[in-house]
């Protein structure tokens, strides 16, 4: 059986106004794991764990077979991270960013690292402090992909990036999963950038981890059905309903669990089902977290 | 490997100050020649000497140390596989090398220039005492800037290290022992001159040690 890349069980971590709660995830080699919550939900918090950067109160977390924070070093010889907020020296160059990093890997990848230049159409010889927002991610995106890392740990990479930046970054990221024992977490508010990437999602809210799936089980499984409801008549409780609004005939209800039994359901009950949706992403992450914080706050 | 990272960022750290740290001892040098040419440059040479010290404590602590943080930089050094106690260590290593290196260089000059010079020799306690102060400020200033965050606290530091040497120079100079030797052909190192440049470096490393295990206990590091 192979080792999991990241192997997290049980994390706490304590804040005054924020508080990690029971955060596990696992993340195996080949995937890509979205991770995904509002801002302030703990994706940081959670990833800067991962790098040792933060010490859990509670739990233990295993990154590429390593126990961080005791390990980390031996952790980062394999991983790339990337945050959005990362900045590098800003008097240096990206060439002397790129000398500083090929010296302490001995896997770091000239070749590829030239080939990412001109993808991402940055130079070498520019000092960082001339580079724009988008430029400077590219170029730490740069940093960590040319060492040809097993694990990439992404901050919300593609937070304030035009949609240029964001589709050349999703791309090289898409690159790198080709080779089977490599694996991502990306970190993101930004559902498309998931949706479009990961094949595995996590979402957290307010500090806890509220559902973590496979990307095909969420599509698949949440709906929102449109419901023609006849006077005398009431919606019976479905399965997996989280959300049920009602306005005058018409009744809209949203469910994680869908099978066409819950249509049946429906008709036996005297509705007519006037339609199926497919929910996005997106929409089930609103969905998700509204549902979350509606039951925390009961 | 992990070793030769530390290595490497002392290296890179060495590199980023390299100008603070060539531009500091030029101006240093400049100061220290202008003394033996009268007894008015004598003066403006000495304070240029303390005056290009303190700055370069100031920049070194603050551009390498509380500016990395401030800015991120510290993600992506961290990104690098060390631990925070290796990042630790390599930071004190670097910062040490530049500002203790020209601190002993220009201090070996300056005491060359007073030998050879018509400069009384019996001046030297009182030089290596108040060279032995900026060492003790240079050593909390860092320590301060590792272990907190806090610009207040950075900020304190400074302020009171600088108007500390007001009151220390004064002071120093009404010990009996400089006052009647001062002038003299020869250096004598009397018990409180010896004792008061202990207590400077004692306290320095002291504080220094203290932040460095501060440091390095603490768990969160960003």
């Amino acid at each position: 059986m192979t080792e999991p890349l990241i192997d997290v069980v049980g994390v706490e971590k304590s804040y005054r106004f924020f508080r990690l709660s029971n955060v596990a995830m696992r993340l195996e080699p080949g995937q890509i794991l979205g991770f995904v919550g509002p801002n302030g939900a703990g994706k940081s918090t959670t990833i800067r764990i991962l790098m040792g950067m933060l010490r859990a109160e509670r739990g233990t977390v295993h990154v590429l077979g390593h126990l961080v924070p005791r390990d980390q070093a031996l952790a980062k010889r394999d991983i790339g991270f990337v945050s959005e907020d990362m900045q590098l020296h800003g008097s240096a160059t990206l060439a002397w960013h790129m000398r500083l990093v090929a010296s302490i890997y001995p896997g770091w990848d000239v070749k590829y690292a030239d080939v990412l230049l001109r993808r991402f159409n940055l130079h070498a010889e520019q000092t960082v402090k001339a580079l724009s927002h988008g430029e400077r991610v590219k170029a730490v995106l740069l940093l960590a992909l040319a060492r040809r890392p097993r694990l990439l740990l992404l901050d919300e990479p593609t937070t304030g990036l035009d949609p240029v930046a964001r589709h050349e970054i999703l791309a090289e990221l898409m690159d790198v999963v080709r080779d089977e024992r490599r694996g991502i977490l990306f970190s993101s508010h930004n559902t498309q950038d998931v949706e479009q990437i990961s094949d595995q999602i996590t979402f957290i809210d307010r500090g806890r981890i509220i559902d973590s799936s496979d990307k095909e089980v969420f599509l698949d499984r949440w709906r929102r059905l449109h419901l023609d409801v006849p006077p005398g008549t009431a919606v019976p409780a479905l399965p997996g309903a989280i959300d049920t609004t009602a306005s005058g005939r018409i009744a809209v209800v949203t469910t994680n669990s869908y099978t066409p039994e819950i249509d049946a359901a429906c008709v036996r009950a005297g509705l007519t089902v006037r339609d199926v949706q497919r929910m996005t992403l997106e929409e089930i992450f609103v969905a998700n977290v509204m549902s979350n914080r509606r039951e925390a706050d009961r | 490997m992990t070793h030769s990272v530390v290595r490497h960022l002392v290296f890179k750290d060495l590199y980023l100050v390299r100008w603070p740290v060539i531009a500091s001892v030029v101006a240093g040098l400049a100061s220290i020649a202008i003394m033996p040419l009268s007894p008015v440059l004598a003066y403006v040479g000495g304070v240029s000497f303390i005056c290009v010290i303190v700055i370069l404590n100031i920049v070194l602590v603050m551009s390498a140390v509380v500016q990395e943080k401030k800015d991120k930089v510290l993600l992506f050094i961290l990104s690098l596989p060390i631990s925070t106690t290796q990042y630790t260590r390599a930071k004190v290593t670097a910062n040490a090398i530049a500002f203790v290196g020209s601190l002993l260089l220009l201090t070996a000059v300056a005491v060359f220039v007073i030998r050879v010079s018509a400069l009384p020799n019996g001046i030297l306690p009182f030089l290596i005492a108040v060279l032995g102060y900026l060492l003790t400020y240079y050593c909390v200033l860092l320590g301060v800037g590792l272990a907190s965050d806090s610009t207040g606290w950075h900020t304190t530091v400074i302020t009171t290290g600088n108007i500390s040497i007001n009151f220390l120079i004064p002071l120093l100079l009404s010990l009996p022992s400089v006052v009647h030797n001062r002038a003299g052909a020869t250096a004598v190192w009397t018990r409180d001159i010896v004792t008061i440049i202990a207590v400077e470096i004692v306290v320095g490393l002291a504080a220094l040690a203290v932040a460095v295990y501060v440091r390095s206990r603490a768990g969160d590091f960003v």
